[in-house]
């Protein structure tokens, strides 16, 4: 567990000496400021059954940011190691590949969800200068974030799995970005298709649809079946990593 | 410390190592030698348990490099080839990270990572990014960072790349210096700092080992390919007449340079000296010499005979070794 803080201590510090926190950080920001106009004007122009924040949520600009941040995030983690030959070196330190592994996965979360702490400060600062005119649910918060971050999850475990498969850390990138956009798609397609072939259909893939998780969660609905979908993909992919990376040591 | 047994590792197709045995005792300094894609990288990240063998055993302090891969790794500082770093730390900290994953912590971390930066030079750069450094103060940061758990044995995998003259010098003193507290493997294909550094010296050639001797049996194997120059005037045969002493194994003559004079080289037999006996000769057919000159051998021409020879394994000419 020592060697595990001491690796998770090391990626986090590589996270914040390099720049590309920072300017995911900003485009995060600048997006999420877009959302959140966007849902201001929504509630502006007439009277709305959602609140501010599932109306944040449900702006296109949050989708563009959602789709970003995770290959940007994890594109480096392995492959940068591959490409430099430090894998090397890491490896011949008494180290087991599930504490790198894991300590790579969790050094991204944290950083994943310190991204959405500036979007924390939008609602309040809102809330605060309407002097509660504009209403922001608790249950739509906690529902929110909660679904943010284990979305965040998954998608963070695939873009890992995505960098351990290559030293070219744009070709991670795009597996990445690939995997989670299909993800994404095939919530989005099925459900469009799926209306016209059958109810049932639509009920199914409701299970593995971004957008009505988002949707049930951003109205304060806390569903466990979403979260334990996300989380028990997160695992199978940090499995996969962890076995990519421990292939290495069995390959004859 | 290290007991290598019939290991093979071949990678698609490729044979990289093939079937090597070797030992090596606790406080030896051992030249692992060979021409580049000889094997020697393969066989060292093998050793430091990052790659498994495709047959055979090996042994590191006692610890299966496979099914004890840990234990291995805790016993051993290994420095890849290029040293590979993080360019984004700078030269403490990555020390620190080092020594901290290698199971030091607290105060004698602190101590130990200062004394191998004062060790190995890099002390004036501590607080310089590692990508900002040049070459030789890379390799002396990776040199670092293999001594920084005090590891019973060193795994250097071309430690002096790189370097320049004045560099490879302290490289090789500091490596002379640490031969009482830890064993020793290097891998190179400079002669010179084998000669230099090194109790004994494995040579290894298309992924099998050549010879495995100390610098100076080796060397003096070497005698049996003494070259005698010759140069003299004479009329008829002299090359038979030459080769008729006792001693000389076959005589060969070169293109004249100024005519009259004529120039031959003798192989000569390790335990003969026939400079005297060439002389008496010379006299007695009323030869002219104006120059006998005798060659000895260094271990570079072992080397380049064996790289020349791309060969059937095991076929080192008998001169030679």
């Amino acid at each position: 567990m020592r060697i595990f803080w001491i690796l998770l201590k090391k990626e986090l510090h590589s996270f914040f000496v390099s720049p590309v926190a920072y300017v995911v950080l900003a485009l995060v920001m600048i997006l999420n400021g877009f959302a959140f106009r966007a849902a201001l004007s929504v509630l502006e122009s007439a009277p709305s059954e959602g609140s501010i924040v599932s109306w944040t949520f449900h702006a296109m600009w949050f989708w563009l940011s959602y789709f970003f941040i995770f290959p940007l995030l994890t594109m480096r983690l392995f492959a940068e190691e591959k490409k430099l030959g430090t894998l090397e070196t890491l490896f011949t330190a008494p180290v087991r590949a599930w504490q790198v592994v894991g300590a790579k996965y969790l050094a991204s979360v944290i950083v994943y969800c310190v991204l959405w702490l500036p979007s924390l400060f939008n609602f309040k600062f809102s809330s605060w200068i309407s002097a509660g005119q504009v209403e922001v649910p608790a249950g739509a918060m906690q529902g929110a974030y909660l679904i943010l971050v284990v979305m965040g999850m998954f998608n963070l475990a695939v873009g890992c799995f995505a960098s351990s498969l290559t030293s070219n850390q744009i070709v991670a990138a795009i597996i990445s970005f690939t995997l989670s956009l299909m993800h994404f798609l095939l919530g989005i397609f099925i459900m469009v298709v799926g209306r016209k072939i059958s109810d049932s259909i639509v009920d199914v893939v409701n299970y593995f649809a971004a957008t009505e998780h988002i949707r049930i969660f951003t109205a304060g609905l806390i569903d466990s079946r979403p979260l334990a979908y996300y989380l028990s993909l997160s695992l199978l992919f940090l499995a996969f990593t962890h076995h990519v990376v421990e292939f290495r040591r069995w390959r004859p | 410390m290290i007991d290598v047994q019939n290991l093979t590792k071949q990678y698609a197709g490729r044979t990289a190592v093939n079937n090597i045995s070797f030992q090596v005792e606790p406080g030896e300094i051992v030249g692992f030698l060979g021409p580049n894609g000889a094997g020697k990288s393969t066989t060292m990240r093998i050793l430091s348990g990052y790659m498994p063998a495709t047959s055979g055993r090996a042994l590191v302090a006692g610890f299966d490099v496979f099914h004890q891969s840990l234990d291995v790794r805790r016993a051993v500082g290994y420095m890849p080839e290029m040293a590979p770093l993080y360019t984004d730390m700078k030269v403490k900290e990555y020390l620190r990270f080092r020594a901290e994953l290698k199971g030091l912590s607290g105060l004698a971390m602190r101590k130990r990572v200062g004394e191998v930066m004062e060790l190995t030079g890099v002390n004036d750069m501590r607080r310089r990014l590692i990508g900002n450094l040049s070459k030789g103060y890379r390799q002396r940061v990776a040199l670092a960072d293999a001594l920084v758990h005090r590891p019973k044995l060193l795994i250097l995998d071309e430690p002096t790349n790189g370097l320049d003259p004045v560099q490879i010098r302290q490289v090789r003193d500091l490596l002379r210096n640490l031969k009482s507290k830890h064993t020793v493997l290097l891998s190179t294909h400079i002669l010179h700092e084998v000669e230099q550094t090194c109790d004994r010296v494995v040579m290894i050639h298309q992924g099998r080992i050549r010879a495995n001797d100390t610098p100076e049996n080796l060397t003096r194997k070497l005698r049996s390919t003494t070259l005698l120059h010759l140069e003299l005037e004479g009329p008829g045969n002299l090359a038979e007449k030459l080769t008729a002493l006792p001693g000389v194994r076959k005589t060969t003559e070169e293109k004249l340079i100024v005519h009259p004079w004529r120039r031959f080289t003798l192989r000569v037999e390790p335990e003969h000296d026939v400079r005297d006996a060439v002389l008496e000769l010379a006299m007695k057919q009323k030869w002219r010499v104006r120059e006998m000159h005798r060659q000895l051998p260094t271990l570079e021409d072992v080397f380049v005979e064996l790289s020349m020879n791309a060969g059937i394994p095991g076929d080192i000419p008998t001169h030679v070794l």
